[in-house]
């Protein structure tokens, strides 16, 4: 077109004319020049710099994982001085008051965000004050035990109302932006309604538990059953040294609102001395006492058998000269943690290891011990009641926050009010502040922030002991059905999937691409090739969904009925083919030629529906023969290892059979074949077939019966119990995926290959057998390696093939008939039930980032690789 | 290596060659193994099209339904879905008799089986019934069976008994006169379909968004303020008037409905149960037995026609999928609009204005392993970053009044399309590069020489050239996302949205709204739904629908590459 232009006007004028040009470029062409040099400049700059902030949003995204926690704010509030120590801190969750329990039944609350004093009603103790003293891990079911041998259960709770905005009450003083007060009760505004906030007391009737006048020392309180029929669980220690469980079960009549209560008593046979006891803990159902000495001997009694109470176990949790100086459960009662007087901290619970030592066969075992220590000695735990967060305070004040799990010291809040240390410390109920009492009566809170407690490299990397497991373990178990059981983020079993799915489908795609490749390039002529290379590029355009679901709807029940055929067919399909191969060298040299080309495909074709007519007749057969009936219970661990060997050793004995025989069959034997007439030569190479197919055959069946007596079993390691939705189905789904990019991309290496190679070789006198595999192969091999990797790199990072055809187990689990889970079928599946910036849903981009990472890298060296070659081969 | 070739060819001394071949040298059986794995990709290719295809094409035909007795004398009546070979556990084998069980021996304990839909899920409690082949006694066809597909319960296999025409109750009908009634009856409910779908939900959307109105004008102006109080009074008048035009249309639709009750049809399952429903509740029926070739066409051609243009029924077991096809082509529509761009913009940059170096092809790099980074990363940076981030500020911006309840804070077309055109960028930069690099130099180099800018040459003259070359890069883009699901499952993509992105409110287009996809519906209608077995013939016939897209779009592109390659063979010089 702009030749045409351009030469027109030339001809039309007469040379000898001088003709002038207008030299001056117009302005508007410069300026649209200028603007798109610049606008394509900053818009491809742009582009490439969104593309690339991937990387760094999944980085931004996950990257709060591995933080600590923050202390937002800290107040400071004088309550005044008390009577007597505190026994208790609570607070409500929305922060608005904060309430001091102290041992005469005097609350002190106050209001959190100014300190101000709130009304609120005492407990009337009748004078007494308490020598004991428990609460549930929540706090709100208290109980206090007496000098005369009585205890007393009540209630202390923080109750929030909403109410709507209207009726809240006039003349009400205000105490900052959000709240204001009547004195008594607190009002929260929030949008179009008002939340009151108000301390309920609630206290039971004295009953006597110990003989009247021995003092209850210590005691632990449970309370459970239902709001008609509550169930309170408690033991009390008293000062004669008798250790009593009692349940009072009471049934509230439903028109009076009254209720009876009826008391059941047991005693626990204690050996040690009552005033050396540090600690009683009881759990929340009552079948588990833990008493704690002072020299950290800790007795385990189980109690499920309410009336007959016995010792299960006697553990020593801290090493001679170490005190406990603080004891408590986590969160769901499993575990207990240890505060000595070094300050030192430790997590115990009882493993199953079917021991002789105990009673029970559970050993309390110390999980976590490799915590920081404190400077001084631990005077109080507490915990959160949601995580397994939980704050340590020492003798010097210091209140630090760690996590159970991960061992990890999240905070250190500093220093104490009046340097003689706190007295009542408290984890707010959403985690989000500690609040801790001074003994001079000044209160501290601290506003933290710890989003991610749970996550620590070593967490989602490496193995964690978890809450019921006997050992560390990698496990990923997203979801829990409580907060009692805390969720398990570790990747290594992902990543073990996706590598599993990769490997497992790469197994069976890089034979099939690689062949069906240098087929496509070496021997097929160039008109079929034009038809064949597009249909197999065909397949790559298939929807992935589409192969997901046939994978799982079709193939696995196939795969499952004909499971011992399709074994059996790895094996019968090679054979059947190298005996067709023989079998076509009988044909005369010039039919041989004539069928060369297309006609060939239908003899592979034909000998390749040969070998899956006979796997399919055989495998019933052998199934009977060989694995007892029935392919699925074999996997399971029935019958005869043997068998399966030796269909496995079949091709490692053929090619030993091959190295044998090499002597024999040297290069003087085939000189002489070679001076034979074509059809004897054949007949022979056929003949010689056989035997070497038989002299395999007998020897992986020897080796096999060899193995056996060693008392090797495949059975447990690749080969085991077997899943309809495995990894053997998933191999096939994703190779199909796989097939084409290696056959593409190792084609078009192979193709690269420079023809005048192909030629010398050939004109050396080599064959096209022989050109092939010393002279193309070799040239191509990078660029086959990158075919390798690319096709690595889209196994990984199948999604759709894995979530439909495998059962999504995260499981550490080699076994070819059992499931997985890959990382990105973990993304799909959990993501779109994931919270907002929660701790999954950042783990799920930490998922999304490592196959980032991993794809990234696959494909670069593949490209680096294939980029040399190209290099290389430019240069031959 | 000891190859015999070279050895006799060494000597000086002229000596006989030998021109027969030496056999081991050719290879014989590699080249088998090797040319059958060739075989086997093909086969699998070829095997797995010809099976969607067939299977999809194939549901949608009539079946005949026969009436089969079992030896222990159980009636089914049912088409014959699917046949398979399986291993009875010893109890199933225990009513056969002695002759099944010594065949089942025979056979090594393989047995084959049908299964058979026989529909009837509210009177049965399921759909389908598995009958092995050597419990038959007997298999008949009766000419008055009928198979009949309902807009509830799924299809109904039996005997129509009675047709009652308000009150001219007909027993035994023929089959003119069913349908002559039935089309009387579909008239009918589609009339109140307009209702309800169009005039009634139109109104609910008017007070819906006076009320919203109401909300604005209070954060605008603060509640309580002169405007928003005028703005609710305005609202009331409005939303009576609605009312009693809801009143009106409500009254019409219940009078029409009890009309339609009264046209009804009795039917008669295998068993002698018998159902009596609104003729209008029948979608498709027919005497499954008695139809002649044109007849099964037209059914056959029908249930094309309604696949294709109705909304999903039955948990999206049945019915249409015109929702799924709909989001499928707009979100590929919205992709390209938004990847031709950036894609070409990108390439320009690369190809002809960076300074060609390490740098540049590192960055070339790259831009070729982005397209092999996992669809599903994507699909997380586009929750993350354009839901959650990009969306939740768009929300706070324009839409406050509907929050806390998000607009675009959550997936939907937009953020979905624009997914997968940053996962389909790379593509596109990449096959406009190599369009832009297989313009010949000599052409731009003319075009400067002749006084053009380089704008000018690259607007005139290059890209026209590569046009082609980057339109293939573009319906690759396109091709692939439409078969790509894994991403969209996160940022946009529902089971059932009813609602297109493009309708008849105002303002048309709904980009903010979640829609359905083609890949997506094949994923929960195969996977979640309740009866997977019930679903799969629409799963099929989907798959089917989607692999021609995709292969059609494909096939295009090829296409326009041949004429490309065949364009620059002229064009060179």
């Amino acid at each position: 077109m702009s030749q045409s232009d351009a030469g027109a006007p030339a001809e039309k004028r007469p040379a000898s004319v001088v003709y002038k040009r207008e030299k001056k470029t117009k302005a508007s062409v410069l300026f649209t020049d200028a603007l798109a040099r610049y606008s394509i400049t900053i818009g491809g700059t742009l582009v490439i710099l969104a593309v690339f902030t991937i990387m760094l949003f999944l980085l931004w995204v996950c990257w709060p994982l591995l933080d600590g926690g923050r202390v937002d704010g800290t107040r400071k509030f004088a309550l005044g001085p008390a009577s007597a120590p505190f026994l208790e801190s609570q607070m409500d969750e929305h922060q608005t008051i904060a309430v001091d329990l102290q041992p005469d039944g005097v609350i002190k609350a106050f209001h959190v965000g100014t300190g101000t004093p709130i009304e609120v009603p005492t407990f009337d103790l009748g004078g007494q004050v308490a020598t004991a003293f428990a609460s549930t891990l929540r706090g709100d079911d208290i109980l206090f035990g007496f000098q005369d041998g009585t205890i007393r259960t009540g209630k202390l709770n923080l109750t929030a109302q909403i109410t709507p905005a209207e009726q809240a009450p006039v003349d009400l003083r205000k105490l900052d932006e959000r709240d204001s007060t009547d004195g008594r009760q607190v009002f929260s505004r929030i949008p179009g309604q008002f939340r009151r906030t108000t301390v309920d007391i609630a206290l039971d009737a004295p009953v006597q538990i110990a003989d009247a006048g021995v003092a209850i020392l210590k005691a632990d309180y449970r309370f459970g059953g239902t709001a008609e029929r509550p169930l309170r669980t408690f033991v009390t220690l008293d000062a004669m040294g008798k250790l009593r469980l009692t349940q009072a079960y009471t049934e509230i009549n439903m028109m009076t609102g009254e209720g009876t209560t009826q008391l059941t008593n047991a005693e626990i046979p204690l050996t040690a001395v009552a005033a050396d006891v540090a600690k009683i803990l009881l759990n929340t159902p009552g079948d588990r006492v833990l008493v704690v000495m002072r020299d950290g001997k800790i007795y385990r009694y189980n109690t499920r058998n309410f009336a007959k109470p016995e010792l299960a176990e006697t553990a020593q949790v801290e090493p001679a000269g170490v005190q406990v100086t603080a004891i408590t459960y986590m969160n769901a009662e499993n575990s207990i943690i240890v505060g000595g007087s070094d300050g030192s901290i430790s997590i115990w619970f009882g493993v199953d290891r079917k021991s002789k030592e105990t009673t029970d066969g559970i050993v309390l075992t110390k999980v976590h011990g490799d915590f920081e220590k404190q400077p001084a000695a631990i005077t109080d735990i507490r915990v959160s009641q949601r995580t397994r967060m939980f704050t340590t305070t020492d003798a010097k004040g210091n209140v630090w926050v760690r996590h159970g799990t991960t061992e990890r010291t999240l905070l250190e809040l500093p220093g104490t009010p009046d340097g003689n240390g706190l007295q009542a410390t408290m984890f707010a109920p959403k985690d989000d502040g500690v609040l801790a009492v001074g003994k001079n009566g000044e209160a501290l809170l601290w506003k933290i922030n710890i989003p991610h407690p749970e996550t620590t490299l070593q967490s989602i990397f490496g193995k964690v002991w978890y809450e019921g497991y006997s050992e560390p373990t990698f496990v990923w178990q997203s979801t829990a059905g409580t907060d009692a059981v805390e969720p398990k983020l570790s990747l290594i079993p992902l990543i073990f999937g996706t590598f599993k799915a990769a490997i497992y489908s790469l197994m069976l795609a890089i034979p099939i691409a690689l062949l069906a490749a240098i087929y496509t390039s070496e021997f097929v002529p160039p008109r079929t090739r034009a038809v064949v290379k597009p249909v197999m590029e065909l397949m790559a355009t298939l929807p992935s969904v589409v192969i997901g679901f046939v994978a799982a709807l079709v193939l696995s029940p196939i795969v499952e009925n004909w499971i011992a055929a399709i074994v059996i067919a790895f094996g019968v399909i090679p054979l059947v083919l190298i005996t067709m191969s023989f079998l076509w060298q009988l044909l005369p040299q010039p039919v041989a030629n004539l069928l060369d080309g297309a006609p060939k495909l239908f003899a592979y074709l034909l000998a390749i529906l040969a070998a899956v007519w006979l796997s399919r007749q055989a495998g019933p057969i052998v199934e009977t023969a060989f694995f007892g009936g029935d392919f699925k219970k074999w996997t399971t661990g029935e019958g005869s290892a043997q068998p399966f060997l030796f269909l496995v050793l079949i091709p490692a004995s053929f090619v030993l059979v091959l190295i044998a025989t090499r002597p024999i069959y040297n290069a003087a034997y085939r000189l002489n074949l070679r001076d034979m007439p074509r059809i004897l030569a054949a007949s022979r190479e056929l003949f010689g077939w056989f035997i070497i197919a038989a002299l395999s055959l007998g020897l992986a069946w020897a080796l096999s019966m060899l193995l056996q007596e060693v008392g090797y079993d495949a059975r447990g390691g690749i080969v085991d119990t077997y899943v309809q939705r495995n990894a053997l189905v998933v191999a096939f789904a994703i190779a199909f995926a796989e097939i084409p990019i290696i056959y593409t991309i190792s084609e078009d290496a192979l193709n690269a290959v420079p023809s005048y190679l192909r030629s010398g070789s050939l004109a050396c006198g080599a064959s096209k057998w022989q050109t092939t595999s010393w002279i193309v192969l070799p040239t191509a091999a990078s660029g086959i390696f990158s075919a390798i990797m690319i096709g690595l790199g889209r196994a990984v990072g199948e999604t759709m093939i894995v979530v439909m055809a495998t059962g999504n187990t995260p499981i550490l689990d080699v076994n070819i008939f059992n499931g997985l889970r890959t990382l990105s079928a973990n993304i799909n599946v959990e993501l779109p039930e994931a919270v907002r910036d929660s701790t999954l849903y950042r783990t799920l981009f930490l998922c999304a980032l490592v196959l980032f990472v991993m794809t990234f890298v696959i494909n670069t060296v593949a490209e680096l690789v294939r980029q040399r070659y190209r290099k290389r081969a430019a240069q031959l | 290596m000891s190859d015999p070739t070279a050895t006799t060819a060494k000597p000086i001394l002229p000596v006989r060659r030998i021109a027969r071949s030496d056999l081991a040298a050719r290879g014989e059986p590699f080249v088998w193994i090797m040319g059958a794995a060739l075989v086997i990709g093909l086969t699998m290719i070829t095997g797995f099209l010809a099976f969607v295809i067939y299977v999809g094409a194939l549901t949608f035909w009539p079946q005949p339904v026969a009436v089969v007795t079992t030896t222990q004398g159980k009636v089914i009546a049912g088409e014959p879905f699917r046949t398979e070979t399986f291993k009875p556990r010893p109890e199933q084998l225990e009513g056969a008799s002695p002759e099944a069980r010594a065949q089942v021996e025979a056979d090594l304990g393989i047995v084959e089986r049908t299964l058979y839909r026989v529909g009837n899920y509210d009177l049965f409690g399921e759909d389908f019934a598995w009958v092995s082949t050597f419990e038959v006694k007997s298999t008949t066809y009766p000419k008055d069976m009928y198979f009949t597909e309902r807009l509830e319960w799924g299809p109904f296999v039996g005997r129509m008994k009675e047709l009652d025409a308000a009150g001219a109750k007909q027993a035994s009908p023929t089959y003119k006169q069913l349908r002559d009634a039935h089309a009387l009856a579909v008239v009918r409910r589609a009339e109140i379909a307009r209702l309800e779908k169009v005039e009634i939900a139109g109104i609910n959307h008017d007070i819906e968004d006076l009320r919203l109105g109401i909300r604005r004008a209070d954060l605008e102006y603060g509640a309580g303020s002169p405007e928003a109080a005028a703005a609710k009074a305005r609202a009331a008048e409005e939303t009576a008037k609605l009312e009693a035009r809801y009143k009106v249309l409500e009254q019409k639709v219940t009078s029409l409905r009890q009309i339609d009750e009264t046209y009804a049809v009795t039917l008669e399952a295998i068993d002698g149960q018998t159902k009596t429903l609104p003729l209008s509740n029948l979608v498709r029926f027919y005497p499954a037995n008695d139809l002649s070739v044109g007849e099964k066409w037209s059914i056959y051609g029908a249930r094309w026609i309604e696949f294709i243009t109705t909304q999903p029924r039955e948990a999206n077991t049945e019915g249409g999928i015109l929702p799924a096809l709909v989001g499928t082509l707009t979100m590929m529509i919205l992709l390209s609009l938004a990847v031709a761009p950036f894609g070409v913009v990108t390439a320009l940059y690369l190809r002809e204005y960076a300074k060609q170096g390490a740098f540049v092809s590192f960055i070339r790099i790259c831009v070729n392993n982005l397209a092999g980074v996992p669809s599903i990363v994507y699909g997380v940076f586009g929750l993350g970053f354009f839901c959650y981030i990009l969306g939740g500020s768009i929300d706070q911006i324009f839409f406050p009044e509907k929050l806390p309840s998000p607009t675009f804070g959550t997936g939907g077309m937009l953020w979905a399309s624009l997914t997968l055109a940053l996962l389909t960028v790379p593509v596109v930069i990449v096959a406009t590069e190599e369009a832009l690099a297989a313009v010949p130099r000599s052409m731009r180099e003319g075009s400067l020489a002749c006084g053009a800018s380089k704008w000018q040459t690259i607007a005139r003259i290059v890209l026209p050239r590569a046009a082609p070359g980057i339109m293939t890069g573009l319906i690759l883009a396109m091709a692939r996302g439409a078969g790509e699901v894994a991403p969209l499952m996160i940022v946009g993509v529902v089971k059932l949205a009813p609602e297109l992105p493009i309708d008849m409110t105002a303002p048309f287009v709904h980009f903010e709204r979640s829609f359905m996809h083609l890949g997506f519906h094949i994923y929960d209608v195969g996977f979640q739904s309740r009866n997977s077995e019930a679903g799969r013939p629409m799963v099929f016939v989907t798959t089917l629908l989607l692999i021609s897209l995709v292969l059609m779009l494909n096939a295009f592109a090829i296409y326009v590459r041949n004429r490309l390659k065949r364009s620059y063979q002229v064009g060179q010089f």
